[in-house]
């Protein structure tokens, strides 16, 4: 791991490997993911899940059921209100479109929610559903998106959305995008060559290892509390709020540790069974996704086909670039607007061009349902991107890495794209201030060894080297913000709460380090409570790459504040300027004769100056620099049997200032494998009827231990104004870029362009012997 | 049925289903204490988040029958609290920066503690494609492996080190 | 959670088949579970095998390998009398089956009985003529094994036990080589190949060609074996070898499934057979994927 030496003097807290703070008692396998705590009298809940991709639930029998002794409640949708609103976990007013019920009245994929029991124990939960009686009208499913855009006679929702969001009752339509900076069309004409290929991409799903878990019961004064493995319990408790008719104030979300999330717990996929079950039976309720229900009912990157069409000059200059895209939500519209949105807004901007131009057209199928995942729409987008730039060198006889230097975005180009494409309305302008793509392309060209390509290791395998760019944002601009409250006990500890989740990735003792940099103490100091809505200041959640470079603004604009307030303290007691006071190694000092330790003046202020140091502040971006990466891929093939062999990998990433650089490099490589699955092997297979093929580990591959090539990741680090230390993001861009840059490599290898992934053998072997006939 | 098993080293006595898995037996109760080690991942004997050593050999408890564990010692994370070897190992891993949301690092730790054990009988030390063999049955989402190999390649080699100052000194 | 009445534990092989037709109902015996719990069967007891004396591996006086049913993944993977018989094939295989916690209870003779099209022992153990051991109440009996499979998930036991497996000692000298296509390193195989020739001076003796994934049943390509076996070392240049490949190729029966496509399973059992007999021929029996003995020697 790399330490940032810039940043070690003086006793610097950010900068630094420090010791995540929850490690110990995770590595220790103690108590501390939701389903480690059962409370009293806690009820098992399973789904019954349709078996039919489209069917009207027309009559639900559950007498035998609940005959059945420990069975103690089966619901289904006569017995719940139905309320319009969106699972999809986003800020209010969401984008997504209202297309859910709690319990609906039409099954929309297989494994939508037909009904719930309630049992004494998870054997007869599992037992009762065998026991529910169901009338079905089974009604013709459509799995396929230009089926479901053809066609209005069979409509996936038939009720449309209240805010005029998708196109409910009239198409199949969930929503569209059509933004155009320029005139794509009349550009195109006064180029030297035009290239248009298309690309496919496939569902594929988070598989957090631990699955969806949700437990909720009613506290002594009868408050609703829901202890969930989620990515955000602000957004939950509004959204529970509205469908259960219960006030805020009477709701309470607590998110112990989790499991990972990568966006598919930034959903509502179950917190609201588990509160109405609780509601209904007065009693803990616990919920947890089987591996099969995470493949079939939780949510999957959109699958979409992707247009690209690009003009360009003889001497490689880029003039004009034109996305359409074709997506499919499945059966919801969770995300379908913002995910779609950021296939362009987030991949475009690369490559700056007077016209450019952005389509859009997002359909509701019978198919699991697609939702937010990692990189949230810009892995489809760089796929098609970053493939399509080698097939344009190509054309051209121009250098691939010539190509991208001559045309990538540069420090203060503007991205007109950004100003159009908002979170679902107009957003924010965006000017690049700060950038080490140039850095970063140069030391991942020199770890892959890009002009020393090796020779094949055997005889029967062809070697390739590819490479790709990506870039991603830091937040929404104008739209995520969170908050933080820090308080000083007597021992000179801090008490940090924040609304921003936890969900793995190390942001707690991240913003403890920046709490403890600005306060010039110890990190070990710092006490993080995130996150509780009782007890936590309001932040949107962990998504969107926004935890560091957002809430980390707000913890540093909290602790600056009680960082003044002691400094008056200090000042009052020594009788010396507030302005001269001076913190740092767990010390506060004003000259060479006026010092206290940090505990000293706590004590102080606590007892002699009677106040509590505390704060809490806010912070929002109307930026979203983006962070860089530059990523390349070293691989074999076999020819014969379309097998791909990645022997390395380097990710060279400017995530601006890494604020702790160990785990930093964790997020990037975390995120080159669930992308080198993405590339070869991952692939949630629905057939015809709807029908998930593979809903298990068996069969749906992750990658393993033995799948991972030899990884060399580089952080380049760069100073970003608008970022707290400079940070920018660092979670979602390294998702991006792996899979165009194997899928150039094997084209280098064997000159086959694969346009669709994963690049199985099989597809490998095909493509090789297509491109020799 | 009744199945008597030596957890952690103190013989227990559960009342278990037919059909029921070791893993359920272990961490869903209703005996307590509930083993919040053995995490449910997958189910199907492919994510190793609920790896526990049966007789000190790694299984996945999530596809092994429970009354398979009548008469023998079962041992989870919890039962290996303060043993040397694994308080090395759990060291590494979070010096390493080796465990981001932790939900599989009790499998993987079980994993590792046998590999290093078993190596340590033998006298061998355990290269990078070793450890990746060890660690093929524990599935993380998070970390890309990279970290958890390092961490592991480095207890090997404080236990090479060891071992060879021992040999030394006879 | 898997909804089963009784389990039953035997004590003695006998006592194993007497609890399997005791009923009521329907039963399934259970050694290492692997695969039970993964799919678990509709039946109303399982009897537990693993205490009757059916996981010992040994030598026969006259050299023969017997691997008992129970014996698990691991040791045979690891027992230096399967490492050190025709080239370690069948440990190699036991060695590439799920991962290592799997392989600790996982066991040869679930392996065999679950009669996946794609069970991983099978194809090695068909290459090196493999004979079961089969037990019924009070008596004995024994079949090759290619005769032990009768369809997908279908074998001729009906309730009898399954005791072990023999390998001829004379089959521990051939030199052998398989290979498993896979699309993530651990994965259900798409396509098997294991290769076994006896070399006897400049001549093939006996020629063994069985395939995996790609039919029914793991079966054998005997009309490619055909082609190698008795021949002259010499005549089997890269023509003939490719010859053998493809009419193996012809003899597999694979189906289309999401996993991969049938043409695309056939085509490969003609380039890996082709691969590994040229390979076996040369001497090497290392030929994990993307290595340099991997291509073969054509």
């Amino acid at each position: 791991m790399t330490d940032f030496v810039n940043n070690r003097a003086g006793g610097a807290q950010v900068g630094r490997n420090v010791t995540k703070i929850d490690a110990f008692k995770l590595a220790r396998g103690e108590p501390v993911y939701t389903d480690d705590v059962h409370p009293a009298g806690m009820l098992w809940a399973k789904v019954l899940g349709s078996p039919h991709a489209h069917a009207r639930i027309l009559d639900v029998d559950a007498s035998r059921a609940l005959a059945l002794p420990g069975v103690v409640d089966v619901a289904w949708h006569r017995q719940v209100k139905p309320i319009l609103h969106t699972r999809a976990g986003q800020s209010h007013p969401e984008p997504s479109p209202y297309d859910t019920v709690i319990m609906p009245d039409k099954a929309r994929h297989m494994g939508d929610r037909v009904a719930i029991v309630v049992a004494e124990t998870l054997a007869i939960a599992e037992q009762a559903l065998g026991l529910i009686d169901v009338k079905y009208e089974v009604l013709p499913a459509l799995t396929d998106m230009d089926e479901a855009l053809a066609r209005t006679d069979v409509l996936v929702h038939e009720v449309a959305d209240p805010r005029g969001i998708a196109e409910g009752g009239r198409s199949n339509v969930a929503a569209r995008i059509d933004k155009q900076v320029g005139d794509v069309s009349a550009a195109l004409k006064t180029c030297d060559h035009v290239v248009e290929r298309t690309y496919w991409l496939p569902r594929v799903q988070a598989s957090h290892i631990e699955p969806h878990v949700a437990i909720s019961w009613l506290d002594e004064d009868g408050r609703l509390v829901v202890r969930t493995s989620t990515q955000v319990p602000f957004h939950l408790r509004r959204i529970l709020a509205r469908i259960l008719e219960l006030k805020e104030a009477d709701i309470r979300v607590v998110k112990p540790r989790v499991g990972g999330g990568f966006g598919d717990k930034q959903e509502m996929v179950m917190e609201d069974i588990v509160a109405l079950m609780t509601l209904r039976t007065k009693r803990p309720v616990r919920l947890e996704f089987t591996r099969t229900e995470e493949l079939t009912s939780a949510r999957c990157r959109h699958p979409q086909r992707i247009v690209m069409t690009t003009g360009v000059m003889n001497d490689g200059t880029i003039i004009a670039n034109r996305m359409n895209v074709t997506a499919d939500t499945g059966a919801y519209g969770s995300h379908a607007l913002t995910v779609q949105g950021n296939t362009g807004q987030k991949v475009l901007p690369m490559y700056p061009c007077a016209n450019i131009h952005f389509q859009v057209t997002c359909l509701y199928t019978n198919n699991p349902i697609s939702g937010a995942f990692r990189g949230y729409g810009a892995p489809q987008g760089c796929f098609a991107l970053e493939s399509h730039i080698d097939e344009v060198a190509k054309v051209l006889g121009m250098d691939r890495l010539e190509l991208r230097k001559k045309n990538h975005i540069r420090l203060g180009d503007t991205d007109p794209l950004s100003a159009k494409l908002g979170e679902g309305r107009e957003g924010l302008s965006r000017v690049i201030r700060s950038t080490g793509l140039e850095t970063a392309i140069e030391m991942g060209c020199d770890a892959i060894g890009w002009t020393r390509k090796r020779p094949p290791s055997a005889p029967h395998l062809r070697r390739g080297l590819g490479m790709a760019l990506a870039m991603q944002g830091s937040g929404i601009a104008g739209v995520d913000w969170g908050a933080a409250t820090v308080k000083l006990n007597e021992d000179g500890s801090v008490n940090l709460a924040v609304g921003a989740t936890d969900i793995g990735q190390g942001s707690d003792t991240v913003l403890a380090q920046m709490c403890a940099q600005e306060l010039g103490i110890s990190y070990e100091k710092v006490r993080v409570l995130s996150s509780d809505t009782d007890l936590t200041p309001f932040d949107v959640g962990a998504y969107a790459s926004s935890t560091t470079y957002v809430s980390g603004g707000a913890v540093v604009k909290a602790a600056q504040q009680m960082r003044d307030q002691l400094a008056g303290v200090f000042a009052e007691k020594w009788a010396c300027p507030a302005g001269d006071v001076v913190f740092g190694d767990d010390n506060v000092s004003c000259g060479p004769d006026k010092a206290m330790t940090m505990a000293e003046l706590a004590t102080h202020a606590l007892y002699a100056a009677k106040m509590q140091p505390a704060a809490t502040a806010s912070h929002m971006s109307n930026e979203s620099p983006p962070p860089f990466a530059a990523q390349f891929a070293d691989v074999e093939v076999d020819p014969e049997t379309g097998e791909v062999f990645l022997r390395r990998f380097v990710s060279a990433v400017d995530c601006g200032t890494p604020i702790h650089p160990g785990m930093a490099e964790g997020q990037i490589e975390g995120a080159v494998s669930q992308a080198i699955g993405y590339a070869l092997f991952e692939e949630v297979i629905v057939d015809r009827a709807g029908k998930v093929k593979n809903p298990n580990f068996l069969d749906y591959k992750i990658a393993s231990a033995l799948d991972m090539p030899e990884m060399v990741t580089i952080l380049v680090p760069t100073m970003e104004p608008s970022g707290p230390y400079g940070v920018k993001a660092a979670g979602e861009v390294p998702i991006d870029g792996p899979a165009p840059a194997i899928v150039n490599a094997i084209c280098d290898a064997v000159g086959a362009r694969l346009c669709r992934i994963p690049a199985t053998p099989e597809r490998v072997w095909r493509q090789i012997k297509e491109a020799g006939e | 049925m009744k199945i008597v098993v030596k957890l952690n080293g103190r013989n227990r006595e559960w009342e278990a289903a037919p059909g029921a898995t070791l893993l359920s037996v272990l961490r869903d109760g209703p005996q307590e204490p509930r083993m919040t080690s053995v995490k449910r991942g997958c189910e199907t004997g492919d994510c190793g988040a609920c790896t526990v050593l049966l007789d000190g050999q790694p299984v996945n408890s999530c596809v092994v029958a429970a009354a398979r564990a009548h008469g023998h010692a079962v041992t989870t994370i919890e039962g290996l609290a303060g043993d040397p070897l694994m308080t090395a190992l759990q060291a590494a891993l979070v010096e390493h920066a080796a465990v981001q949301c932790g939900y599989c690092s009790p499998g993987m730790l079980v994993s590792l503690y046998h590999l290093l054990k078993e190596c340590r009988a033998a006298g061998t030390t355990p290269g990078d494609h070793a450890i990746r063999e060890a660690l093929s049955g524990n599935l993380c989402r998070c970390t890309g492996y990279v970290k958890p190999v390092a961490a592991a390649t480095a207890v090997a080699a404080t236990l090479a080190a060891v071992g060879r100052a021992e040999a030394g000194a006879r | 959670m898997w909804e089963l009445k009784e389990y039953r534990i035997a004590g003695s092989i006998g006592e194993a088949v007497a609890m399997m037709r005791r009923g009521p109902g329907k039963g399934v015996y259970i050694a290492g579970g692997t695969d039970l719990f993964l799919f678990p069967p509709a039946c109303d007891y399982v009897v537990d095998i693993n205490h009757v004396g059916m996981s010992n591996i040994a030598r026969t006086p006259d050299g023969d390998l017997f691997i008992g049913a129970a014996a698990t993944l691991h040791d045979i993977a690891t027992c230096p009398l399967v490492t050190g018989f025709a080239g370690g094939l069948v440990s190699a295989a036991a060695a590439h089956c799920g991962n290592r916690p799997v392989r600790t209870t996982a066991t040869i003779g679930g392996n065999l009985c679950n009669a996946l099209p794609s069970a991983d022992l099978a194809p090695a153990l068909l290459a090196l003529d493999a004979v079961c051991y089969i037990a019924d109440e009070d008596s004995q009996e024994s079949l090759p094994l290619e005769e032990f499979f009768t369809g997908p998930r279908r074998t001729v036991l009906d309730g009898r036990l399954l005791v072990g497996i023999a390998l001829s000692a004379a089959s521990g000298g051939w030199r052998a080589a398989a290979r498993r296509l896979t699309r993530s390193a651990e994965d259900i195989a798409l396509v098997q190949v294991a290769v076994a020739l006896e070399i006897d001076g400049d001549r093939v003796g006996a020629a063994r060609i069985a395939l995996g994934s790609v039919a029914p049943v793991p079966m054998r390509a005997m009309l490619a074996e055909a082609l190698v076996e008795g021949e002259l070392i010499a005549n089997l240049d890269p023509d003939r070898l490719a010859d053998a490949a493809a009419i193996a190729a012809g003899e597999c029966e694979p189906i289309d499934d999401h996993r991969a496509s049938a043409e695309y399973r056939r085509e490969m059992v003609g380039v890996l057979t082709r691969r590994l007999l040229a390979s076996v021929l040369a001497g090497s029996t290392d030929t994990s994927p993307g290595t340099d003995n991997e291509g073969g020697a054509a």
